[in-house]
């Protein structure tokens, strides 16, 4: 045993260092690989932005990202390139994406904590059917829910895009908050209880206050979606007026496109501004919200 | 713990009263709070899903037009849309090439790239990060804007193809390829299945490989063995997840072909076609009977990938 020691090393010791020489081989190409496949990824987004930065005349003629000068002429044709500013747009866009917000917040949470921690006969009913409404095509309910609202006089208003939201009609958040609420330990509650708390005071005081993470995520995403949003607003405002950014984006397309690439690529990335914003600021808890709905708990 | 209570039942016993409460007192104790904080959600689950839905079924057996009344046409319109729409076979063609191709390349992509930084790759936040960005950007209007440029006949793409001395043709409005710009956009947005995959892999125990590694095992043989068998659930929710964002995918499809689903029906999504029915022509009966089909095609596949997980869905214990 101890006579044979030293050789078995000596030999695992080579194995070593050729296993390290392929490790580090290894770890170079995928790092190469990885490198390669984040230039392309980006590269779209970054031309994009180059091009809004050049002069007119330079944006087709000349492949390399760098602007050979810099101008924001883009951008003040783009602003105004429309009869209603983009201005206007933007603030459309940033009035309805807050009250989403507060209303998906609001009324989620409060739908999230009746199915995650209060007792009562046909939870689990409404609990499978609130995942249901999870799979549901819009295109099911969109005909009478444009009825019902043009009837109630809100075509060309946001109200059909805000609304909804107020009645807790996003269930994926539904269902990211009872999944975060699950893993707040339930004796908080009980402790609550005993002491006299009701269940609305221990979903404001004990529970929405413990939930910031998941409050931020949901209210994060759902600026991002309502920003995003184009179906919705397509079919509910036809005012220019009342137009969000990415119907403006559109309009921009159809009258304008042909003639102007650099006003509609310098409104294209500033449209985009938003959400990077949001993603650079709250990076983690996105990933950590996107990586929870997949799991089991 | 029943000195402290807040039932009625007790605050009814100490005050001496009706020591069994009524069965309308229990009921309102227990089951009313749930009911309270789920009323926005029950006026939003009634009015703007339960009740349109059955309205859109009651509608799809109608000829309605948004200004005169409904009127009882029976099955005509799913007669029609089975026997005697092109654009429906078309766009249903359209939807299910892209669903079949965007979906797995998409998931493919979002799992080699998660196993490759899973290796503690240094940079893996960095890595995370750019791979995530397009998939948070890829819905928005500006994204469809920037692609129909890139894939024009004087796009990036081809300036790109021509240094290799290639001459590529207008990817956008050549029917034999407008599709695939769509399905390249889809792909590129593989960010957040990524994510969940990264997340999956985290939580498969390490022991297991340091036992199977002991045992003699390849590493493709611990992929096969022990990796994928336990990804399966996040794999399976990957996909129904993916599958249904597809079948619901319209702004790219609009924005590329300017609203029309051209070159020759090429980027025809459902979704757009409906569309169109419902608010470029005003069929409503017909645009809800449309809506109903898609739905069983939704409803058919998730019950169908359902049944069959528990066939290759792997959940502990």
């Amino acid at each position: 045993m101890t006579s044979s020691a030293p050789r078995l090393t000596v030999v695992t010791g080579a194995d070593d260092s050729a296993a390290r020489w392929r490790k580090r081989a290894l770890s170079t190409a995928s790092h190469a690989a990885l490198i390669i496949a984040s230039i392309l990824m980006l590269y779209p987004l970054l031309w994009m932005l180059s091009a809004s930065f050049r002069p007119e005349n330079e944006i087709f003629s000349s492949s390399t990202l760098w602007p050979s000068s810099w101008s924001l002429d883009a951008y003040v044709r783009g602003w105004n390139g429309l009869r209603v500013s983009f201005g206007t747009f933007f603030l459309n866009s940033f009035i309805i994406a807050i009250l989403a917000i507060i209303g998906n917040l609001a009324t989620c949470s409060l739908a999230a904590f009746a199915f995650a921690r209060l007792e009562f006969r046909g939870r689990s009913f409404w609990f499978a059917l609130m995942l249901g409404t999870l799979m549901l095509p819009y295109q099911v309910t969109l005909i009478p829910q444009y009825v019902l609202f043009q009837g109630l006089g809100w075509i060309n208003t946001i109200l059909p895009l805000v609304v909804p939201k107020f009645l807790a009609a996003d269930a994926f958040f539904i269902f990211l908050m009872v999944q975060f609420f699950r893993g707040i330990p339930k004796e908080l509650d009980e402790a609550a209880q005993m002491d006299g708390c009701s269940p609305w005071r221990i979903y404001w005081k004990v529970l929405l206050p413990l939930s910031t993470p998941v409050l931020a995520t949901a209210g994060v995403f759902t600026f991002i979606w309502t920003w995003d949003d184009f179906f919705g607003p397509l079919i509910y405002l036809s005012d220019i007026r009342t137009y969000t950014v990415m119907l403006g984006l559109r309009t921009f397309v159809d009258s304008t496109a042909q003639s102007d690439w650099g006003g509609l690529f310098a409104m294209s990335s500033l449209s985009l501004l938003p959400i990077f914003l949001f993603f650079l600021f709250f990076q983690r808890l996105l990933i950590d919200g996107i990586a929870t709905t997949g799991m089991k708990r | 713990m029943t000195a402290h209570s807040y039932s009625a039942a007790d605050s009814a016993a100490k005050l001496g009263r009706a020591v069994t409460p009524s069965f309308w007192s229990r009921m309102w104790t227990r089951d009313a709070p749930g009911y309270l904080f789920l009323l926005p959600w029950f006026i939003g689950f009634f009015g703007l899903t339960l009740g349109p839905m059955l309205t859109s079924l009651y509608l799809s057996f109608t000829d309605f037009d948004l200004l005169t009344s409904p009127n009882w046409v029976g099955m005509d319109n799913y007669t029609r849309i089975f026997t005697a729409d092109p654009k429906f076979a078309a766009s249903m063609r359209v939807t299910f090439f892209f669903v079949i191709f965007s979906v797995p390349l998409k998931l493919a992509f979002a799992l080699a790239v998660a196993l490759l930084l899973n290796r503690g790759m240094r940079g893996l936040p960095l890595y995370r990060a750019v791979f995530y960005l397009p998939s948070l950007l890829g819905a928005s209007v500006a994204i469809a804007v920037l692609w129909r440029q890139l894939f024009a006949g004087d796009g990036v793409v081809n300036d790109f193809l021509a240094i290799f001395g290639i001459e590529g043709p207008s990817w956008i409005s050549n029917p034999r390829y407008s599709l695939w710009t769509l399905i390249v956009l889809s792909i590129w947005q593989f960010g957040s299945p990524m994510i969940i995959f990264l997340a999956g892999l985290r939580q498969i125990p390490q022991d297991m490989y340091e036992a199977a590694s002991l045992d003699g095992a390849s590493k493709s043989r611990m992929f096969w063995k022990i990796t994928l068998p336990l990804l399966t659930p996040v794999v399976f929710f990957n996909a129904v997840i993916q599958t249904i964002d597809a079948f619901k995918s319209f702004t790219p499809a609009f924005i590329i072909s300017g609203g029309t689903g051209n070159p020759i029906n090429s980027t025809l999504f459902y979704t757009l076609y409906l569309y169109q029915e419902a608010f470029g022509f005003f069929r409503m009966g017909y645009a809800s009977a449309l809506a109903w089909v898609l739905l069983a095609i939704v409803a058919a596949f998730t019950g169908f990938s359902f049944l069959t997980s528990k066939y290759w869905v792997h959940y502990d214990e």
